[in-house]
């Protein structure tokens, strides 16, 4: 079983580096060909993995050798395949391939196809390692990789202005909360003497619980920032500016859940400090209507997506934060699937409309590009959370268990969510498909995407319908990694009105958005209707102004503070400093210099002058000897 | 009046502020050679009367030595200003600034 | 010859340098490529002899000089030198091999060539004076390599690189002579042996004076907050090479001298100042990280940005705890490799374009794509990523340091983030965007001889950052070894809890074993 941990993990890595090869030269096909078979392989191998454990097969664990040994620390490159992170290997791998063999039809004018490919598998290969370590230090590895990776595909477009600022922003972002993350590793290190999973959550019931507090603070400092998490959630729509493939696995699918991966992860230290798990379900709760109400607005078709990932990430943490950690994986696995596709189906539609983002300069593109249609309708109401699809199994799930716990708050604002997401999931799916074509007025002309295109998506299509199926099985595999229980309302009556109102809330907003968006006669907004001269429109349109906020109190006063410290604190007062002794040393220098004249007499009479100096120090030296006593009576005097 | 101790060295500190002074305000080298001399031989004369007060020879045996040394200055001295003044027909020591800071 | 394997370190470049003086102008490249290969040779010689289960001193020579005053000639490596002295002699290679077209190359390379054996006696030396005589003679070649082939201010920049180092460590050198006066007071006898003056316990007040000395020498060659402005001079005037040298060794004699003379020493005075200096190293770290962000001309970026990682070895090393120390000598080795790759990269770009400010690039990576793949790989090292050279250093460092503070430590760490703001938004004014400039359009790739060079040195970020092990390992036995050092030798108890207390950690670690087994 080993052999298959290796190939899972290091696939990708061959893959990557088979795809740096060529970067620097013209597209070559088979770089694209070969790196989705070696993903495909990885998948291959997390099936067989995942299989194994499914029949009850012992968690694989291997050691490959030590990274770094000190002192009394010692990390190792361990990987570890238990019910946990197959799952997780099975989401990557999963959406990983079919991103790949999509991209190959995405990508198929772009002139650093092969740098693409090199990228994508190497974001793959640093998931892998993070979903696989077994310890806190490797999973800071892939932590970081799956940023570097995203730094470079975010601004893979680098002629772009807009793209590369969206990537250093996403990296300085992320590494905000890097910084929270190292420090909840050096927490974890010097209380529990090891990073390692295992040793370190037999150690956590012995430490006090202030300091547990403390490590499950910085350690949801850096879920924040990989999830995207309020305040440090304006990168991910941001991130946008990346090719739509991307954007569908790391943007959606995998790195952004990287966050609540480790929260689940770190279960056994969340079970221990539920003050901070119900922080981490308010946040969550939070983010999610917080999110939703931002893309209620906004006009970018990617940036809506990326707000409902927002928003879903929110929901995942809502689940983990109240102690239901397998839910908030089953909704992170679900999530995937669908978002995936309609990320995907986004793509198809961006470029049959030739980069245009705006949904109200599209419409009733469903003639045109029927399958894609379909794809994103369904994945829009599995979104949503319709019944069967797979939303309705892992949403209603965490409404469940906020219900459950009895945080009806949590519930409350979670379930209004879930209606703001269905509202703007069919708003975009109505302007996009429905409605009378505007797009003609623009001039294009648009085309369904390739027929291997659609089928590369098809896995996902059938996984975002008949996921919810698998929930049984999902519950018996994690129940005991994880602790699970189910969640049940014991009174059938309240269960029954639960779902069916909550199904019926979503299918009206679902139906209001039809009836507002899909109708004849939509224009493209030009800013004067009276709806977007409102407050609240100009609010959420404008994301909160927190984007602005930002800018204006923190990147720029840290620019002009830079530039203060140097031209003003650095040259001119401490380097000015350096050179005032230094000019003080040679002005001395030049006004002493009159006296080497060489004029035999003006030495002479500098010698007197030296002599006259010598002896009144001489006598002044020696009267002072001599009255020593008589001195130090009269200095005490005067109270030296 | 017995001329003491005190007498002598009075003469011999106005003759060394004698010598000073021209050491200070001569201009010529020849000049300033026999303030040098006055100079030391203040110092002589200092030697000899304290030697004298304190019934002690080493003080003269360093007048000696000090007059010793003032003529072997002199003759070397004198040899080097007349080959200087040989080059350049003068001995005014403001023009000898070769060794200028 | 393992016998005097470190003389013939040190001496072998001097000597081959002035026989370089009869070497025909047309063949010194190849001459001084040679010796620099040979030498490069030899030091690995010595990495294969070294013993890493010893953590005492290797390879230990000694030669009376002045015996009635202790003066000798002592030299030896431990863990702690051992992988500077490579990388000094690596260096030297890689800088020779990369010399691009300049004028008078054999001053160059015979000057390099001297500049190297200062360096490899500064990390070898044992004996106070030798230590001392090799640190300022390594200031020499610097200055000549600075004056004669620098920028238009190099005049300014060489004097004041000498005489602001100069005279910090004239002030070490009276510290250096009232430790022998103390030794002879204390045992009748004079001594400049290190050995010797490790067994010495100071009274504290004698310690503070002492390492106050010792600290300007060493605080303003590293250089720290507020004796720095030298450096973005130095580095702004020379030569690539120079600063390449500059960056990767010179400054690390500072750090490395704090970690020979200044803990071992003055045990209770490196407990005393602790909080001081971390406050430095923190303005260090986020002060010149903030100016480097200002900067315009991406030459003093690098420069400020090796200034700002210095803070974070500063850091490591006032852990005083073996993963903080351990993790700042191996930092110095990361940040050497990073930081004098850095600065050739900068070079390429200079030698093309003839200058260096990043206003005048922009869409480099589409002209120089492999340029870019090579300074992307050393920006993220610089970054600090995992998986390359230093990243290692620097969680030691801080992990180590969190031991002694946690607020300090969460400040300095924002190290992570300004330091990826500078050298992010560095690399998408020069690499990304549009090729706007016209000259920049036919700019070529990196040539053969540039890319010999910054292979290897890709390589090894890479490498050690996956595998440092082989480094890690002399470097923590010898660590140890100066910890429990200083743990036996801190009288004030209060200070003795500061300092790790490796014997305990040693008996746990046993124990633990003991009971898994």
């Amino acid at each position: 079983m080993e052999k298959y941990l290796y190939i899972a993990l290091f696939a990708p890595l061959v893959s990557s580096l088979f795809s740096a090869l060529f970067t620097a030269q013209k597209k070559k096909q088979f770089v694209g060909v070969i790196a989705s078979l070696l993903i495909f392989t990885a998948f291959a191998s997390s099936t067989v993995l995942l299989v194994h454990i499914l029949n009850g097969g012992e968690p694989i664990h291997v050691t490959l050798m030590t990274w770094m040994a000190t002192g009394g620390l010692n990390i190792p490159f361990g990987f570890v395949v238990d019910e946990v992170s197959v799952v997780m290997m099975m989401v990557v791998t999963l959406v990983s391939t079919v991103v790949h063999i999509y991209s190959n039809g995405y990508m198929d004018h772009d002139k650093s196809f092969n740098r693409f490919f090199a990228w994508l598998s190497a974001f793959v290969f640093s998931m892998m390692v993070l979903v696989m370590s077994d310890n806190y230090a490797g999973l800071f590895i892939g932590w970081e990789g799956v940023g570097l990776c995203s730094w470079g595909l975010i601004g893979f477009w680098y002629n772009k202005e807009s793209a590369t600022w969206a990537a250093n922003e996403a990296f300085i972002m992320n590494r905000i909360a890097d910084l929270g993350m190292l420090i909840g590793l050096f927490l974890v290190y010097w209380n529990t003497g090891t990073l390692q999973y295992e040793e370190a959550f037999a150690a956590f019931p012995g430490l006090d619980h202030a300091t547990l507090v403390w490590i499950g603070i910085f350690l949801f400092i850096g879920a924040m920032g990989k999830s995207a998490q309020f305040p440090l959630h304006t990168w991910l729509a941001d991130a946008m500016e990346g090719p739509t493939p991307v954007s569908a696995l790391i943007h959606a699918a995998t790195m952004v859940t990287a966050g609540v991966y480790l929260v689940i992860r770190s279960h056994p230290l969340y079970d221990l400090i539920p003050n901070v798990g119900l922080f981490i379900a308010s946040l969550g709760a939070f983010v999610a209507i917080f999110a939703a109400s931002m893309a209620l607005v906004n006009r970018d078709m990617k940036r809506i997506i990326a707000y409902s990932t927002l928003s879903q990430l929110g929901y995942m943490f809502a689940a983990a934060g109240l102690g239901a950690y397998w839910v908030a994986l089953f909704h992170l696995m679900a999530h995937a699937f669908f978002k995936a596709l309609l990320f995907l189906g986004a793509g198809n539609v961006m470029h049959a409309m030739h980069d245009e983002l705006d949904p109200f300069k599209m419409g009733a593109l469903k003639e045109k590009m029927k399958w894609t249609w379909i794809m994103m309708t369904i994945a829009s109401f599995a979104l949503a959370g319709v019944f069967p699809l797979a939303g309705f199994y892992s949403k209603d799930a965490i409404l469940e268990v906020g219900f459950v716990e009895h945080h009806y708050i949590i519930y409350t604002v979670l379930l209004v969510t879930a209606g703001l997401t269905a509202f703007y999931s069919f708003r975009l799916v109505a302007l996009i498909f429905h409605g009378e074509d505007r797009y003609t007025l623009f001039g294009i002309h648009p085309h369904e995407a390739y027929k291997f295109m659609l089928w590369a998506m098809s896995p996902l299509l059938i996984l975002a319908i008949i996921a919810g199926a698998f929930q049984h099985t999902f519950f018996e595999l994690v129940e005991e990694a994880l602790n699970a229980v189910h969640y049940h309302i014991h009174s059938h009556v309240t269960l029954w009105i639960m779902i069916i109102g909550t199904q019926a809330f979503v299918l009206a907003s679902i139906f209001y958005a039809y009836k507002k968006y899909a109708r004849k006669g939509i224009k493209v907004p030009d800013g004067t209707s009276e709806t977007e001269q409102s407050f609240l429109y100009k609010l959420l349109y404008n994301q909160y102004y927190i984007p602005y906020f930002y800018d204006e109190y923190f990147v720029k006063p840290y620019r002009e503070l830079s530039s203060i410290f140097w031209k003003k604190v650095d040259l001119k007062v401490v380097d000015a400093t350096v050179d005032g002794i230094a000019k003080v040393l040679y002005s001395t220098g030049s006004a002493t210099r009159g006296m080497q004249s060489g004029n035999l007499s003006t030495m002479l009479r500098w010698m007197v002058v030296g002599l006259v100096v010598l002896l009144m120090i001489a006598v002044a030296v020696g009267l002072a000897a001599r009255y020593s006593a008589e001195l130090s009576q009269f200095l005490a005097g005067l109270g030296v | 009046m017995e001329i003491g101790l005190n007498h002598y060295l009075v003469l011999a500190t106005i003759l060394f502020g004698i010598g000073l002074y021209g050491v200070m305000r001569r201009k010529n080298l020849l000049m300033l050679f026999f303030a040098t001399e006055i100079l030391l031989n203040s110092v002589n004369i200092g030697f000899a009367a304290i030697s004298h007060y304190y019934a002690d020879l080493t003080g003269q045996m360093f007048a000696f030595f000090v007059i010793a040394i003032a003529a072997s200055e002199v003759a070397v001295g004198l040899g080097l200003l007349i080959v200087w003044y040989k080059r350049h027909n003068s001995i005014d020591l403001d023009e000898m600034s070769v060794m200028r800071g | 010859m393992l016998d005097h394997i470190l003389s013939i370190l040190i001496f072998f470049p001097a000597v081959a340098g002035m026989l370089g003086f009869v070497v025909k102008p047309e063949g010194i490249r190849a001459y001084g490529i040679t010796v620099a290969v040979v030498e490069f040779a030899l030091s690995l010689v010595l990495w294969l002899g070294y013993d890493p289960s010893v953590s005492g001193m290797q390879f230990m020579e000694t030669l009376p000089l002045v015996p009635s005053f202790g003066i000798n000639y002592i030299v030896g490596v431990d863990g702690i030198s051992l992988f500077i002295i490579i990388l000094a002699a690596f260096f030297t290679m890689i800088g020779i091999a990369s010399l691009p077209e300049t004028k008078n190359e054999k001053n160059m390379i015979v000057t390099l060539l001297f500049l190297q054996m200062t360096m490899v006696g500064v990390f070898a030396a044992l004996d106070a004076i030798a230590f001392y005589v090799f640190w300022e003679l390594s200031l020499v070649p610097m200055l000549y390599i600075i004056g004669a082939w620098g920028g238009p201010l190099r005049i300014y920049a060489s004097v004041k690189f000498f005489l602001y180092t100069f005279a910090g460590s004239l002030v070490m050198l009276v510290g250096m002579l009232f430790m022998a006066y103390f030794y002879y007071q204390v045992t009748g006898k004079w001594s400049f042996s290190l050995l010797d003056w490790y067994r010495l316990v100071l009274p504290e007040s004698y310690q503070i004076w002492l390492f106050l000395a010792f600290f300007l020498g060493f605080a303003i060659k590293v250089p720290m907050f507020p004796f720095h402005t030298w450096l973005p001079y130095a580095h702004g005037q020379a030569p690539t090479i120079g600063s390449v040298i500059l960056a990767a060794i010179l400054l690390k004699m500072g750090t490395y001298a704090f970690i020979r003379f200044s803990l071992p020493l003055f045990p209770d005075a490196s407990v005393f100042f602790m909080v001081p200096i971390a406050f430095l190293a923190i303005i260090m770290i986020i002060y010149t990280a903030m100016v480097a962000y200002a900067q315009e001309d991406i030459k003093q970026v690098v420069a400020y940005s090796s200034i700002s990682h210095m803070g974070v070895i500063i850091l490591g090393t006032f852990a005083l705890n073996v993963e903080g120390i351990s993790g700042s000598i191996f930092l110095m080795i990361g940040h050497g490799v990073v930081s004098g790759a850095l600065f050739l990269l900068v070079g390429v770009i200079y030698e093309r374009r003839h200058t260096k400010l990043m206003s005048e690039f922009g869409g480099l990576a589409d002209v120089m794509p492999r340029y870019a793949l090579i300074f992307g790989i050393m920006l993220m090292a610089s970054v600090g990523l995992p998986l390359t050279i230093n990243f290692v250093g620097e969680f030691l460092s801080f992990l180590g340091f969190y031991q002694q503070s946690h607020i300090l430590t969460l400040v300095a760490g924002t190290a992570i983030i300004v330091g990826a703001i500078y050298m992010l938004a560095a690399f998408k004014k020069a690499f990304f965007g549009k090729v706007t400039k016209k000259e920049n359009e036919n700019l070529p790739d990196l040539n053969k001889r540039e890319l010999l060079a910054l292979i290897p040195l890709a390589i090894i970020t890479v490498w050690l950052g996956v595998y440092p092990k082989p480094v890690l390992g002399p470097i923590n036995s010898s660590v140890e070894s100066v910890v429990e050092l200083m743990h036996e030798k801190a009288q004030n108890p209060e200070y003795k809890k500061k300092i790790a207390d490796v014997k305990a950690i040693k008996l746990a670690r046993a124990a633990e074993v003991k009971e898994a087994k």
